[in-house]
């Protein structure tokens, strides 16, 4: 959900159907409502509702289609524009949206996207604008109680958010973090992460040090995505990636039937062979725990 | 981290107005104030040389910036035209060219301004680029004065005709258009009694790899010991079983060699964007990994295996920090990795010793 011109499609494409950033440029407005469903993680399937924003369709979610569009909500994700000249009637929108999905969807998350944050360059002011917008949403929204984030479409500011969104709807991912790293103990790694298969969003991950490590992660995530889209042009399938310098090894290789695993590790006496096996013996403990 | 820099600063504010220079047919002759437009190098040009040629605005500063500078294609849709010679070093001693745009193609005029014993050498190489969406007819003019020049001073000189900005054309408008250039060239070139044998074609646009290609066949000639280098990664490539070998520029994606067996159209494109793929991870994870930092020694001896379908793998072994193997191989080959690993050592010794730093 959002206003014309917001991003939403450029977004969800990106995200879902290999486009990069400068082929969004040509999209055009959205018709109506563009229904798409992914598969996520094996057996989660995402409908994903792209909902026009053009005042027109706006009008016909909030008043005669509102049942229909807001009915057995699980995630509303919406679209705030930072360049939009008139941030009240934007506000309003926003506000009526999620009157409409408190009458029909009580237990909805709601996160609230700040986009196109590439338009301001200075890092510090990009934390204010999202703050600013954080504070305002928090008092307009006291049922949902959304989640804020900053996101751009040049860099990795939305596989950030993204990643927290799925990160929140795949059930039991306590578990499974839980198991990774201890896997992460046992085969003396310095980082593990789980990328989900289809779209190669950062799951879950284990680190020494996690503070600068989903960055990373969100870095290996985009090049391999890209990597991989171009591998599909080839007819080439993309499987796995071995990677071995002065500083450290690094592995990609398919995991479970929905998922990757990257394994970084950093003690230069640690064959990689040794490695390898140590996730092949781990591949079939998570197939069952993701069953 | 790639090793070259656009030193234009070095070259610039060498030619001064006024100077008289000697040419090599012992003529002088004195630079208006004037014609500013009309620089003579009288500076010594590196041996191993590419140069670029061509109307303003045919795109030559765009390639080169997008190749040796990493500029986004879209970054450079509005440059300014290039005043003065630039040059761009590459490994093992190339360096190349930039020369500004010729908009007066009057012969005379023309000779003027390009001192001809800068085609001289068995190791130089003309790139002119045509704007195959612009005055096709003008530029080739200027081409046939170039090359009288050219092929006066040195009748075996490469000319590398590069038919630039295809990006925007049909498949078949591609193709006549090609055709069309290559008729005319080389009808004139038999009218003027003009060597052909040394002329080739490319394709290119800077928004695919097709410029890094057909960059890559003209440096191929001019790498020291060519010949040796491409015996050597035919032998390596035969005796470990390999497909494909290429040897990688990494920061340009040039290659310097490949073995001779056939390449399919598209393996080039799509080892550039590995080679892509691996050096973007490979910053991400240095750029906090305790101990890293960015000198050139990181990249050194790093070696990255690729597994594509069930039998396919990509195996890229660095030499030093700008030189790299590039194996395509059957996934068979890799159950005894070590075994390739030692033959890549030895190969990368050789190139090592090879080629000059």
């Amino acid at each position: 959900m959002g206003k014309s011109g917001a991003g939403k499609t450029s977004m969800r494409l990106l995200i879902f159907s290999n486009y990069t950033a400068n082929d969004t440029r040509r999209l055009g407005a959205t018709i109506d409502v563009e229904h798409s469903t992914v598969q996520f993680m094996g057996d989660l399937n995402l409908n994903i509702w792209d909902c026009g924003g053009q005042h027109k369709y706006l009008d016909n979610y909030l008043n005669e289609q509102k049942e229909n569009i807001f009915g057995n909500v699980e995630v509303l994700i919406y679209v705030f524009d930072l360049e939009t000249t008139n941030k009240d009637s934007e506000y309003m929108l926003y506000d009526e949206c999620l009157h409409s999905l408190a009458t029909y969807s009580r237990d909805a998350k709601v996160y609230c996207l700040v986009h196109k944050m590439d338009k301001i360059p200075d890092p510090e002011k990009k934390a204010q604008t999202v703050e600013l917008y954080r504070q305002a949403l928090a008092k307009r929204s006291d049922l949902f109680r959304p989640e804020v984030f900053g996101t751009s479409i040049w860099d990795q500011s939305l596989y950030h958010a993204w990643s927290q969104i799925v990160y929140k709807m795949v059930p039991n991912m306590a578990t499974i973090e839980d198991h990774l790293n201890n896997f992460r103990r046992l085969a003396d790694a310095t980082e593990v992460a789980l990328f989900e298969r289809a779209t190669f969003l950062v799951v879950c991950s284990a680190s020494v040090d996690p503070s600068t490590a989903l960055k990373k992660y969100m870095g290996v995530s985009q090049s391999i995505k890209t990597y991989r889209f171009t591998c599909g042009q080839l007819q080439l399938p993309f499987q796995s990636i071995e990677m071995r310098n002065k500083n450290y090894s690094l592995f990609i290789e398919p995991f479970t039937k929905s998922t990757y695993i990257l394994v970084i590790t950093t003690d230069p006496d640690i064959e990689p062979a040794v490695t390898k096996a140590n996730i092949n013996a781990a591949r079939n403990h998570f197939v069952k725990l993701a069953d | 981290m790639n090793g070259y820099s656009n030193q234009s600063s070095a070259s610039m504010g060498m030619y001064r107005q006024g100077d008289v220079i000697e040419n090599e047919t012992g003529m002088t002759t004195e630079i208006g104030s004037t014609v500013l437009a009309h620089q003579r190098g009288s500076e010594k040009l590196a041996e191993r040389r590419v140069l670029f040629m061509g109307l303003p605005r045919s795109g030559k500063s765009s390639i080169l910036s997008v190749v040796f500078e990493n500029a986004h294609p879209y970054q450079v849709i509005s440059i300014l035209p290039t005043q003065e010679r630039v040059v761009y070093h590459m490994v093992t001693g190339i360096e190349i060219y930039d020369f500004p745009g010729i908009d007066d193609y009057a012969e005379n005029q023309f000779s003027n301004a390009v001192d001809p014993s800068v085609y001289s050498g068995d190791t130089t190489a003309l790139v002119y680029v045509v704007d195959s969406q612009g005055d096709i007819q003008g530029s080739l003019v200027t081409l046939f004065s170039v090359m009288r020049v050219a092929q006066a001073v040195n009748e075996q000189l490469p000319i590398h005709i590069f038919i630039h900005k295809v990006d925007g054309l049909s498949e078949e408008l591609k193709q006549d258009i090609q055709q069309d250039i290559q008729q005319r060239v080389l009808k004139n070139m038999g009218y003027e009694n003009l060597n052909s044998t040394f002329v080739y074609f490319h394709r290119t646009t800077i928004f695919d790899e097709s410029v890094r290609e057909a960059l890559s066949r003209v440096v191929q000639r001019l790498v020291p010991r060519y010949q040796n280098l491409e015996n050597l990664l035919n032998s390596f490539c035969t005796k470990s079983g390999l497909d494909k070998v290429f040897l990688f520029d990494v920061g340009t994606k040039i290659y310097l060699s490949m073995d001779s067996s056939p390449t399919e159209p598209q393996l080039y494109t799509f080892s550039c964007q590995t080679i892509d793929a691996m050096v973007d991870m490979t910053l991400v994870l240095l750029s906090d990994i305790t101990g890293a930092t960015e000198d050139d020694d990181d990249m050194t001896m790093q070696r990255t295996v690729v597994g594509l379908d069930s039998n396919t793998k990509i195996f890229i072994y660095h030499i030093n920090s700008y030189l790299a193997l590039f194996c395509v191989g059957s996934a068979q080959l890799f159950r005894q990795k070590s075994l390739l690993e030692f033959n890549c050592t030895k190969i990368a010794k050789a190139i090592r010793q090879m080629l000059p730093t």
